[in-house]
């Protein structure tokens, strides 16, 4: 893995708040990583990474985050996007005002990403479920309680 | 007919009622010749995995996204409603909800599976509510050709939660495959809910939350064997089985159940005499051919064409002693209708019904495990039937599995909600997801609807397909009497998560978009179940319906239609397993004629 690899993933890390070991595991970092090279305006994931490099450690480090890089008007929405893209392995087109001043590419439109990223999609590992369609967890598994209960 | 006609039956539809006929027929020695309008890509196993990968990876995951249209079989598609731009020419003044599929296999390959059957009350609405008609046929008429029926699709069960409202069975008859087992997030709901007590009017009625029988593969009884995937091949040969003898709980009933558990026409179709049945896909029928002496029915004209991309196609004509049309409710009004065949009176395509349903979803206390095994696998049907239909529709719950999916869009719609609404990301994201989406609860509140004459399916010339095939026209309207059903099925369902402690969001705004309409000062949003009925209905009167209680036309000696049209009245069960049975009958009926 490039350290703009590794730099990406620990960024999803902060982001989707799962470890890296689960980011990793679903096989679809470099992937995605590409996708948001493809979509945003060029130099556009530098900065995001570089916004995430600049964070500091310790307990101010998520509220940093929240204040740079989420409540950035230029890396917000794209953040979110990434959030979204991990979570349920779809695209959001960005926010008209955002693809005003920043550039829209004819690819940012709202699109499941491909058949592995469905199956990917963090969501149903928060829900303490399977994708819909995928991964089923067998005859009868239903009828136990939740994970934990 | 002469002689030398080369097929005993000509079939037009290979969905479940087709598939069934065709089964019982060959399996006869009779030769059959069947023509789906669709692609055949569901046949192989390799195709129908293609199916599943295309659901995976498409942006909207409706019923119909594993299930793309030929060119030259188009097909109404749920995304079509809002706009009312799609197959269907919708005339109002209600949408029409529903949507099918034009592929072999038919609908039964996103059908949920939910195998019902009709309660005895609910074949004589006339009689004993004084609404509606009675049909021709009654439930001990029709109790024996339910079990087969439940033996062809394979319907999992037990009988002992099965009897109320009068609906009763064989003595030493059970299943043939045990229950699916109830979810926990039944078993919780059930645990708050059962002995819940409704009145209407001086009728109190006890609520309880019941295993349904669903046409998936559970534990078998016996010496029956659960079928599994389908897997034919061009040259007529057929793999056994490699999945599917169980449910996987996959979640993914509709649109697509992965390991093919869940019971398609295909299965029956893998299991006719090939030695006796020619299939034809890509062959859309266009014509019957009529004698205007007589009114029997010389062939029927099709157009096959190669590539599903495509619409050019060449044109033949099929002949054989019968002629079955099971291509649909709406199809066969519009293959009749588009041959200038319009019935007795002009009925036919005339009653349309659906059970139009509406959603009611919340937030359980704790979390329940949503998002897990089928579909759903209980229902409440304790108000299914009761004095009350004389004057407002009965109506049962789907209690689901799968969260908020189909009311909100849910999980994405939820991750969406915490992402860009509230601006979470992190940990307090993933908390709040695991803490939402384990809790989400959604029942179905599914509305009978009665025959009216008013909701129809036409044909215009000015509306064609690609081919030059008239497209279906639809008239529709809601009527008082299932309104009325909605006042009280929402009455319920806000009792009944009350009860169980469900924070309740069904009038919070946050559903996805459904058709509305008014009544009482309120705003009921409805969705179709697919389940369209009545459009070429049956009675012992050759004045007052389509075809008589075999399924024949009775303007056309050798002409059937089958399927959920032939229903004078719907009830409130989910139609498959009624039309499956109705298809058993009519092919015992075909197996003694032709054999003579």
């Amino acid at each position: 893995m490039t350290a703009r690899e590794e730099s990406f993933v620990a960024l999803s890390v902060l982001l989707t708040g799962y470890d890296s070991v689960h980011l990793l595991g679903t096989g679809m970092a470099e992937q995605y990583l590409a996708i948001l090279d493809s979509i945003l305006p060029t130099g556009m994931v530098d900065d995001l990474l570089a916004a995430y490099q600049r964070l500091p450690q310790g307990p101010q480090r998520e509220p940093a985050a929240a204040a740079t890089i989420l409540g950035d008007a230029k890396l917000g929405p794209v953040a979110r996007n990434l959030i979204v893209l991990w979570y349920c392995g779809s695209w959001t087109q960005l926010p008209a005002a955002w693809r005003a001043t920043y550039g829209a590419a004819p690819q940012d439109t709202t699109h499941a990403v491909s058949a592995d990223a469905y199956q990917a999609g963090l969501q149903w590992l928060a829900a303490g479920a399977h994708p819909a369609g995928a991964k089923a967890q067998g005859y009868g598994a239903w009828a136990l309680g939740p994970e934990g209960r | 007919m002469t002689s030398d006609t080369p097929f005993d039956a000509v079939i037009v539809g290979a969905g479940v009622a087709g598939a069934l006929i065709a089964k019982q027929l060959t399996g006869a020695g009779l030769r059959v010749l069947l023509l789906e309008a669709g692609p055949g890509t569901s046949q192989s196993f390799n195709g129908y995995s293609r199916h599943l990968q295309q659901f995976y990876g498409a942006t909207s995951k409706s019923a119909e996204s594993p299930w793309p249209p030929a060119a030259a079989a188009p097909q109404p598609d749920s995304s079509d409603l809002r706009n009312n731009n799609g197959y269907f020419v919708q005339r109002g003044p209600d949408l029409y909800g529903s949507t099918y599929t034009r592929t072999w296999g038919g609908s039964t390959l996103h059908w949920l599976g939910v195998s019902l059957r009709m309660l005895p009350e609910d074949f004589r609405m006339h009689s004993r509510h004084g609404v509606g008609r009675d049909w021709p046929l009654g439930y001990n008429d029709l109790a024996p050709f339910y079990a087969r029926a439940e033996h062809e699709l394979g319907v999992s069960a037990d009988v002992a939660d099965q009897r109320y409202h009068g609906v009763s069975f064989a003595e030493d008859y059970d299943y043939p495959m045990q229950r699916v087992p109830l979810s926990y997030s039944d078993r919780v709901l059930g645990a708050a809910v059962d002995g819940m007590t409704v009145w209407f009017d001086h009728e109190s009625f006890d609520l309880k939350v019941r295993s349904y029988p669903a046409a998936r593969n559970s534990i078998p009884r016996g010496a029956y064997q659960p079928v599994g995937a389908v897997d034919l091949h061009d040259d007529g040969s057929s793999n056994p089985p490699l999945l599917g003898g169980r449910c996987q709980g996959n979640t993914s009933c509709t649109p697509i159940c992965p390991v093919q558990a869940k019971y398609n026409a295909g299965k029956s179709l893998a299991q006719a005499d090939r030695r006796y049945l020619t299939m034809l896909v890509q062959a859309v029928a266009s014509k019957i051919l009529v004698d205007p002496a007589n009114g029997g029915v010389q062939g029927i004209e099709y157009k096959r064409y190669q590539d599903p991309a495509s619409t050019r196609f060449t044109t033949a004509v099929a002949k054989g002693r019968v002629y079955i049309l099971t291509a649909h409710a709406v199809e066969n009004a519009r293959l009749m209708l588009a041959s200038g065949l319009t019935g007795p009176r002009g009925q036919v395509g005339q009653t349309l019904m659906d059970h139009p349903a509406l959603y009611a979803w919340g937030l359980a206390p704790l979390a329940i495990g949503a998002f897990r095994g089928p579909q759903s696998s209980a229902g409440i049907e304790d108000l299914r039937g009761g004095a009350f239909r004389a004057r407002h529709a009965a109506f049962r719950f789907d209690i689901g599995n799968d969260g908020w999916r189909s009311t909100t869009g849910a999980p994405d719609s939820t991750v969406s909600e915490a992402v860009m609404s509230q601006r979470l990301f992190g940990t307090a994201l993933r908390d709040q997801l695991a803490n939402l989406l384990s809790r989400q609860v959604r029942m179905s509140l599914a509305i009978e609807q009665l025959p009216d004459p008013a909701n129809a399916v036409t044909v215009d010339p000015q509306y064609l397909d690609a081919l030059g095939n008239p497209r279906p026209v639809i008239s529709y309207h809601i009527d008082d009497y299932t309104k009325a059903g909605m006042v009280a099925a929402s009455g319920v369902a806000r009792a009944l998560f009350r009860r169980a402690g469900v924070q309740d969001f069904s009038e919070s705004g946050n559903g996805s978009w459904f058709p509305s309409v008014y009544y009482q000062g309120r705003e009921f949003h409805y969705h179709g179940m697919g389940h369209f009925s009545g459009t070429h209905a049956m009675g012992d009167d050759p004045q007052q319906s389509v075809i008589d209680p075999d399924q024949r036309a009775w303007q056309h000696h050798n002409l059937f239609l089958a399927g959920s049209g032939s229903f004078p009245t719907m009830g409130t069960s989910n139609p498959t397993l009624t039309l499956a049975a109705l298809a058993l009958r009519t092919a015992d009926h075909l197996v003694a004629t032709l054999q003579q």
